[in-house]
């Protein structure tokens, strides 16, 4: 597959389960190894065996993931904090207050102290979003995030993702959310059994698809 | 029935009795420890080990939790001496309790390791920690949450399995008591005592066990 993406895009990929859309944005992470091409940010080739780069490259990136992958053992404050100040070594009291004004931002402004388990799945994603925010990342990638939420969760999930899309932060996203697709993205991407079927904009894809399959998997997904 | 009760001449043995509680309490200890380095190795060997290194583990854990401890202690203690090996009573039980907890604590601890979930080590992965960052922040305390309740269990139960020491002339609480009640013949009045002593040993253990549990895993026991 073949795709570049620029700064402030929001690139939604849809198409089939099995198609590669999950697997494309693990590949990106480093969580699976490419077996063939290559991934460039700024021109830059990266080389996924090597570490230093591998941990440069997810330093720009942040995903989140359909199970939220909290841990479990930290609170909300502590889940969106580790990493800046464990990893990143950033003094705890600027991360603080980022931390708290990004779980104001996903609506979550009383829950510091509250442990993942304690939370619906619509709070432990937000959380999971503002612990991807808290990386400062170049490009956040959200995988499926909707989908593990009840019906009446999912939208205030989007409704972050949305208020994220307006500031102009680089996304990829996969998601089943047709409507959410074509009114958030900037492209979208068609994909099926690993390859692109077709890229365009949100009215060419749902409008006037040129690829059949396209057409084929729109009408069925819009139908319902 | 015509007993005349007489706590008098056991009360007066309370200090000597306390002594050998603190005994009691020392061989559950040590016990528990070095059980807990053997179970480390043995869980990890069991996982991570060859073929025949999982074999031995298995052979050392399914003959010690399917004997009496009790049985294997008079192993040590009546048949090494044949071949050389002399122990005193208090080495003797303490090695047989700590092979015994050893083989309970690899699977004990085996089930904690097997708990951690793959999504938090790909998270963690994905936010950049490294692999120390990984076990010191995600995993060990993922693993405690989880074997602090049996642990906890385990503690106790080797409190009172302790008591088995007596028989080989170690003068813990039982050994104690059986000294005093072969003097003053108050049998009934002697065990008594002792029976309230082990239920105030297991009582503070097991709120102080709680009491860390909650404060440091978040594990909800309930302590009445």
């Amino acid at each position: 597959m073949n795709l570049s993406v620029n700064k402030g895009e929001v690139i939604s990929l849809i198409g089939p389960s099995g198609s590669g859309k999950s697997t494309f944005l693990r590949v990106l992470m480093g969580l699976l190894p490419p077996t063939a091409g290559e991934v460039r940010i700024d021109g830059g080739a990266i080389d996924y065996r090597s570490r230093p780069q591998l941990r440069a490259m997810r330093d720009r990136m942040a995903i989140v993931f359909q199970q939220y992958n909290l841990f479990q053992n930290m609170d909300v404050l502590r889940n969106v904090t580790i990493a800046p100040i464990k990893i990143k070594k950033r003094p705890r009291a600027d991360v603080e207050r980022e931390a708290t004004a990004l779980l104001l931002k996903v609506g979550l402004a009383e829950k510091h102290h509250a442990y993942p388990d304690e939370l619906s799945g619509g709070q432990q994603q937000r959380v999971a979003i503002a612990r991807a925010l808290a990386l400062k990342p170049e490009i956040l990638l959200l995988d499926e995030v909707t989908a593990a939420l009840d019906p009446e969760l999912v939208t205030e999930v989007l409704d972050t993702i949305r208020s994220l899309a307006s500031e102009g932060i680089t996304m990829l996203i996969v998601s089943h959310e047709m409507a959410f697709v074509r009114e958030v993205s900037t492209r979208v991407v068609m994909m099926d059994k690993g390859q692109v079927v077709e890229i365009g904009s949100p009215a060419e894809i749902f409008g006037s698809p040129k690829e059949a399959r396209t057409r084929e998997f729109v009408g069925k997904i819009l139908r319902h | 029935m015509n007993y005349t009760f007489q706590f008098g001449v056991v009360f007066a043995q309370l200090p000597y009795l306390l002594g050998g509680a603190l005994l009691t309490l020392e061989v559950a200890f040590l016990s528990f420890w070095l059980g807990a380095v053997i179970g480390l190795f043995g869980a990890l060997g069991k996982m991570y080990g060859g073929r025949v290194i999982r074999w031995l583990i298995n052979a050392y854990v399914v003959f010690f939790t399917n004997t009496p401890a009790l049985v294997q202690i008079f192993f040590l203690f009546y048949a090494l001496p044949d071949a050389g090996i002399l122990l005193t009573p208090m080495t003797a039980v303490v090695i047989g309790m700590t092979l015994n907890s050893g083989a309970y604590l690899t699977d004990i601890l085996r089930a904690g390791i097997l708990s951690v979930r793959r999504e938090e080590i790909e998270t963690a992965q994905v936010l950049g920690m490294s692999g120390p960052q990984m076990v010191r922040f995600v995993i060990l305390p993922h693993i405690a949450k989880t074997i602090y309740a049996p642990l906890s269990n385990f503690f106790i139960w080797l409190v009172l399995g302790s008591s088995m020491a007596a028989i080989f002339g170690v003068e813990e609480l039982t050994g104690r008591a059986i000294n005093i009640s072969t003097q003053n013949l108050r049998t009934i009045e002697t065990f008594s005592v002792i029976a309230v002593i082990y239920i105030a040993l297991t009582f503070i253990a097991s709120i102080a066990l709680a009491l860390v549990g909650r404060w440091a895993f978040r594990v909800r026991a309930r302590i009445f």
